[in-house]
């Protein structure tokens, strides 16, 4: 019995040590905020990470990769700190990270090591003028107000309130839209809020009896939309159209808030429930709902479609020998590829040019596409807002 | 112009007596024990986040879940000041690190039980709009907080005016060896005013979850403004509270109204420090004596 | 015994640590992170000690002296470590501004600090065409190279900072011996009874906030050219007053070296051991230690060591008898 007990061992030793021959696995490092400000959006993004690693082991049967997370803490000294400690566990490259300031010094760690960082957190255009060979996103800020200017653009807008949370990415869009949108003769009137702001009533209250614009775009985050919602529903402005840009046109926001949504619209990547046009979409969404039993959100899609690149291009690099010596890099620049979010490509500093954004309305609990006309999955509701 | 300064004035008070509320509990403890609970602001993020699972489990609206609410804050307020009481030596700096760490504590706790993502109501009632004379507007949940502030602020200063656990109270404040030698005593009564202060973090924190929106990095956020208002108010002035907290409100509106809300925080920091400098034991302290 | 004490710093702080870290950047990044909280907590301390003030704010001079020194590289094209040291002027001046506060006490003087590091926040994210506003300032020129040392690089950047802290440490420790020292330790206890024997405490008061705001904003001019990067909320961030305030009081904030120790037990302590045990949330274990620090050992931990020791020593000696 013992014998047999030892002969078996033995053999799953053999076959283990077989296995680990042929198909070494990647490590991948993950450095994200799950702590700290930063913990909601860190932790989004870690799930849709996750999924890529999961997806990807299952298809790939000659390559697999681990990803190993470590908590930045949203603080950029841990976030290098991590980059560092998870090079030194062996990791060939890095996928997360979020926030400019954080993004920023980390990836400068990881470039002078000759590891690849991509990443989908960080919008600000500095980012990608650092000269910087190891460096890559998917997304950049001009691709969010692209589709915000799209969408007013073939509405026929003709005033729009920019409401703007004063922090960086935020600050960034909405400049962007008050240069692209007055360049076009739109009239845009910008109003900076404090982070910290809660009560939106008389911010609304001037745009509602002074700039009386035909629509108003809410640059922010989660917790700003809805305080600028209530307060447009009670105050009720005359306008056409309410949009924003990230983590607003999303199930999740319609689950929690269905009285403030309807006929609001927002950035975009999938329509909910999601109308998906590529199998890979399909199998993306029924992993991530069978990993976290919901739907995947915005923040989980860029994870995902970052991660997966990344993987392609480490596979494709260690099948030429490279992975050690800056071949991730080489081979990321390579790929032109279709993903989830539209067509990737990588210029010389590491930037996506083909990202632009999608808009999506809440129409009833569901988000429909409705812009670029392309991409749509119904007509947009016009006017329309949730009062 | 008028109709803008209205309702920056409207939501000013309505905003003052919300923050009121998040400040009482503070200014309760600050005025009996002289300490600082700088975990106050997650005691009231505690309670929103017990309408929260009140709300999303039981299906309570978050009204009712008062009770639960009070019972959680309260005994965790007890227990803070169960921990507070040990402090021997130096007890200023000590119980501000010690309040400090519990909120760290909380702070951590309260995104492991309940995550990152932000929460709010979904009762519509307290979102629908109340329109005063086609002017001033509010959502049910402002006009309804704004009026249990009020309450809550008679009440609690009636209780310490005219009932002999108020009186109790006050006189272990003003000398606990008197006290003890009137018959009171003073760790009992101190017990009662962590528990009330418990009370009133649970009032804001429903508030809070009903009209605003939650996330566990916000109590910090909360215990600075709470502060804020009690040093505006002056050491021990329950009507000081309401008042300072009215006096913020309506300086942080008017500033969005006639300026921008970028600078809204700014306004309100800057009168604290006006106040602070000009008048350093609050618009309604009572003059200290020295050493 | 004393007199061994400090070569025996220098050569750990210069010799041993480099050569037992080396190579190890993720280490040598926690080192020079905790040493940077160490800075701050050792001009937050010297404050708390010699002043007798609380400070919650200290982010207000880190915050000042780091956009000082980064826009006076960028904007001025001044070297890295002149504009350093000229940051840290930057910074004690700009104690001026809070100087009407010194009339505060205890808790009311702590939040007045507060508040001016919120303003100062305010103003840096308002005030777009110098400081870039929100968005922030990007690629922070690095720290030069230096007799063929890479001060940018990780080994470098330890030595910048171990060097300010030491000198800091240093400075310090002079202060506390000339008599104005003295006198403003006895004001701790007492302030009547100096005011009595003839001693401007305001004056003094007012000194030591403007060493302590120069010692902050160093920290904070090192941290922009260490780490790059710049924007209001992370420069102005109440983590830089809290971090110190806690590492302070754990080291023991009336000793010259508690205040490094702390920092440096602290922060290693929680990055390499709580959170190796939890990933997510191992903050937690920090808030309890905290807590459970204050209520059994007040004085900090050197100190604690400190007496321990002594208690060894006397035990050992028992046992000799």
């Amino acid at each position: 019995m013992s014998k047999f007990a030892s002969v078996s061992a033995l053999a799953v030793f053999a076959v283990l040590a077989a296995s680990t021959a042929w198909s070494a696995e990647i490590k991948i490092g993950s450095q994200i905020p799950k702590t700290g400000n930063l913990a909601r959006v860190g932790g989004a993004m870690s799930e849709g990470i996750a999924v890529a690693a999961e997806m990807f082991n299952k298809k790939n049967g000659k390559h697999t990769v681990s990803v190993l997370t470590m908590d930045d803490e949203s603080s950029p000294a841990k976030a290098v700190a991590a980059v560092e400690k998870l090079a030194s566990d062996g990791v060939v490259a890095f996928t997360g990270g979020y926030g400019s300031n954080i993004i920023g010094p980390a990836s400068e760690a990881a470039e002078k090591m000759n590891k690849t960082y991509i990443t989908s957190g960080g919008v600000a255009t500095e980012l990608t003028k650092r000269g910087l060979k190891n460096f890559f996103r998917i997304n950049n800020s001009e691709g969010y107000a692209r589709a915000l200017i799209g969408m007013y653009t073939e509405l026929g807008i003709k005033s729009v309130t920019v409401i703007y949370s004063t922090k960086e990415a935020t600050e960034e869009v909405a400049k962007m839209l008050e240069k692209t949108l007055s360049a076009k003769g739109v009239k845009v009137t910008l109003h900076a809020f404090d982070p910290s702001t809660t009560d939106f009533k008389p911010i609304v209250h001037k745009i509602k009896l002074q700039d009386r614009p035909e629509a108003i775009a809410m640059i922010g985050y989660e917790n700003d939309y809805v305080g600028i919602l209530r307060a447009a529903k009670v105050l009720k402005p005359d306008i056409k159209n309410i949009s924003g840009v990230w983590s607003l046109a999303t199930s999740k926001m319609w689950s929690e808030f269905p009285d403030l949504m309807n006929g609001v619209a927002g950035t975009s990547t999938l329509s909910y429930p999601a109308e998906f046009t590529t199998p890979e979409a399909k199998e993306f969404a029924e992993t991530y709902q069978r990993m976290y039993n919901k739907a995947p959100d915005y923040l989980g899609i860029f994870g995902y479609v970052q991660s997966m690149m990344l993987f392609q291009a480490a596979a494709k690099a260690q099948d030429a020998g490279t992975i050690d010596k800056g071949g991730i890099s080489e081979e990321l620049r390579k790929l032109d590829v279709q993903t989830v979010i539209g067509r990737v490509r990588f210029d010389q500093d590491g930037d996506n040019p083909e990202f632009t954004h999608r808009m999506g309305q809440h129409q009833d609990g569901k988000v429909v596409l409705v812009w670029p006309a392309d991409a749509a999955t119904g007509k947009m509701n016009f006017p329309a807002v949730p009062w | 112009m008028f109709e803008l300064f209205a309702q920056s004035a409207f939501s000013g008070v309505l905003a003052g007596a919300y923050y009121a509320l998040i400040a009482l509990g503070l200014a309760l403890v600050f005025g009996t024990m002289r300490v600082i609970n700088l975990a106050h602001g997650e005691l009231v993020l505690l309670a929103a986040y017990v309408a929260y699972s009140a709300e999303n489990k039981l299906h309570l609206d978050p009204l009712a879940s008062l009770p639960l609410a009070v019972a959680v804050v309260g005994l965790t307020s007890i227990a803070v000041y169960g921990l507070l009481s040990r402090i021997k030596k130096d007890r200023e700096l000590n119980s501000l690190i010690l309040t400090f760490g519990l909120g760290v504590i909380m702070t951590n706790a309260i995104l492991m039980i309940w995550s990152a993502d932000i929460h709010s109501t979904s009762v519509p009632w307290h979102h629908d709009a109340i329109i005063l004379a086609d002017l001033l507007f509010a959502m049910n949940s402002e006009v309804f907080f704004g009026v249990a502030g009020l309450v809550v602020v008679a009440g609690l200063w009636w209780w310490l005016e005219k009932t002999w656990y108020g009186r109790a109270l006050r006189a272990v404040a003003s000398n606990r060896d008197a006290a003890k030698l009137m018959g009171i005593n003073p760790q009992f009564t101190e017990i009662l005013s962590f528990a009330v202060a418990g009370l009133l973090a649970s009032v804001a924190g429903i508030a809070i979850y009903s009209a605003k929106v939650i996330q566990p990095s916000l109590g910090h956020h909360l215990t600075v403004k709470a502060f804020i208002i009690t040093v505006l108010a002056g050491m021990g002035s329950v009507p000081g509270v309401l008042l300072g907290g009215m006096l913020l409100g309506i300086v942080e509106n008017l500033t969005v109204t006639l300026a921008s809300s970028a600078l809204q925080e700014l306004a309100g920091m800057v009168l604290f420090l006006v106040v602070l400098l000009v008048m350093p034991s609050g618009l309604f302290g009572r003059v200290r004596r020295r050493g | 015994m004393n007199k061994l004490k400090i070569p025996a710093v220098l050569v750990l702080a210069y010799l041993v640590l480099p050569l037992a870290v080396n190579g190890n950047d993720y280490v040598v990044s926690l080192i020079v992170a905790a040493l940077t909280i160490g800075g701050i907590a050792l001009a937050w301390s010297m404050l708390g000690n010699l002043g007798g003030m609380v400070s919650f704010g200290h982010a207000a001079f880190f915050g000042i002296g780091s956009y000082a020194s980064a826009l006076l590289t960028i904007k001025a094209g001044w070297p890295v470590l002149v504009s350093m040291l000229f940051a840290g002027l930057v910074a004690a001046a700009s104690s001026i501004a809070t100087m009407p506060a010194l009339r505060l006490r205890g808790p009311y003087f702590a939040l007045s600090i507060l508040a001016y590091a919120e303003i100062f926040r305010i103003i840096a994210t308002e005030w777009k065409g110098l400081t870039g506003g929100a968005a922030g300032i990007l690629s922070i020129p690095r720290l030069p190279e230096i007799m063929g040392i890479d001060l940018g690089g990780k080994i470098g950047g330890y030595f910048v900072v171990v060097t300010l802290v030491i000198a800091m440490v240093g400075i310090y420790a002079v202060i506390r011996r000339s008599p104005q020292g003295l006198a403003l330790k006895a004001m701790h206890d007492s302030e009547d009874a100096t005011r009595v024997v003839g001693v401007n405490a305001t004056m003094l008061k007012a000194l030591m906030l403007v060493v302590s705001a120069f010692f902050a904003g160093l920290m904070g001019a090192f941290n922009a050219h260490y780490i790059n990067f710049l924007e209001p909320d992370y420069a102005f961030s109440g983590s830089w007053t809290t971090l110190a305030i806690v590492a302070a009081i754990f080291g023991g904030y009336r000793t010259l070296w508690g205040p490094l120790i702390g920092a440096l037990v602290v922060y290693l302590v929680d990055q390499l051991v709580f959170k190796a045990i939890l990933p997510q949330g191992h903050q937690i274990i920090l808030g309890a230690l905290l807590g459970a620090m204050v209520l059994f050992s007040p004085t900090g931990l050197t100190p604690l060591i400190a007496k321990l020791t002594r208690l060894q020593r006397k035990e050992t000696a028992n046992a000799a008898h």
